[in-house]
């Protein structure tokens, strides 16, 4: 048993009233938490702090954080239990990745590199066309 | 609002992703709702995709679920 993984992706979004240290605070003890349960961490995204579509709790920001990990599903609703007590934490989403996720994940991110990589060799300058 | 989907340049991507809000956003009207197939002519697949990741963003406050600017 256990042995089975899947890849997880989990968007969660933080509260931005509270200070820096605490948001950073915060995504490290997500973060470990995966890790202490036996979870692989892929990737960390801190998207950082964004307007909201809509207020929750009467929130009108919220700080955003997208991470990707494998591990076991038995973790998955003590992850969320936590998320779920955390009143910091004010919304969140644990996706399974199924195969094409995980294709789209893999385009983006090589996407991603080829952009780095043609900057890197031509850095782009902003074209300003207001003549 | 212009009909963008079903301009000829739009490939259907095989997953539509929640957090591609800009992909999203062109399949929604004014007030926030799903534009429906008759209108966009995308495929049912897509379409079916697509209600799922509008629900997502939404949930995540990506895209509202109502906007009504105007009153």
């Amino acid at each position: 048993m256990a042995t089975l993984q899947n890849t997880y992706e989990l968007t969660y979004i933080v509260n931005s009233v509270i200070s820096d240290e605490q948001v950073k605070d915060l995504v490290a003890r997500v973060t470990t938490y995966v890790s202490e349960a036996g979870g692989e961490i892929i990737e960390v995204d801190e998207w950082g702090q964004r307007r909201l579509a809509y207020p929750i709790q009467k929130k009108r920001n919220g700080y955003y954080v997208n991470m990707y990990f494998r591990s076991s599903g038995v973790m998955i609703p003590r992850l969320e239990r936590s998320l779920e007590i955390d009143d910091n934490v004010l919304r969140y989403m644990t996706l399974r990745m199924d195969s094409k996720m995980l294709r789209h994940y893999e385009e983006s991110k090589t996407k991603q590199a080829i952009s780095y990589a043609a900057e890197a060799v031509a850095p782009v300058n902003d074209d300003e066309d207001d003549d | 609002m212009t009909i963008s989907m079903s301009n000829t340049t739009f490939r259907e991507p095989a997953y539509v992703d929640y957090k591609d809000v800009e992909l999203i956003k062109r399949s929604l009207n004014e007030q926030g709702k799903i534009l429906p197939r008759r209108i966009t002519n995308v495929s049912a697949k897509f379409q079916r995709q697509l209600t799922t990741a509008v629900k997502r963003a939404r949930h995540m406050a990506l895209i509202p679920f109502v906007s009504d600017s105007l009153k």
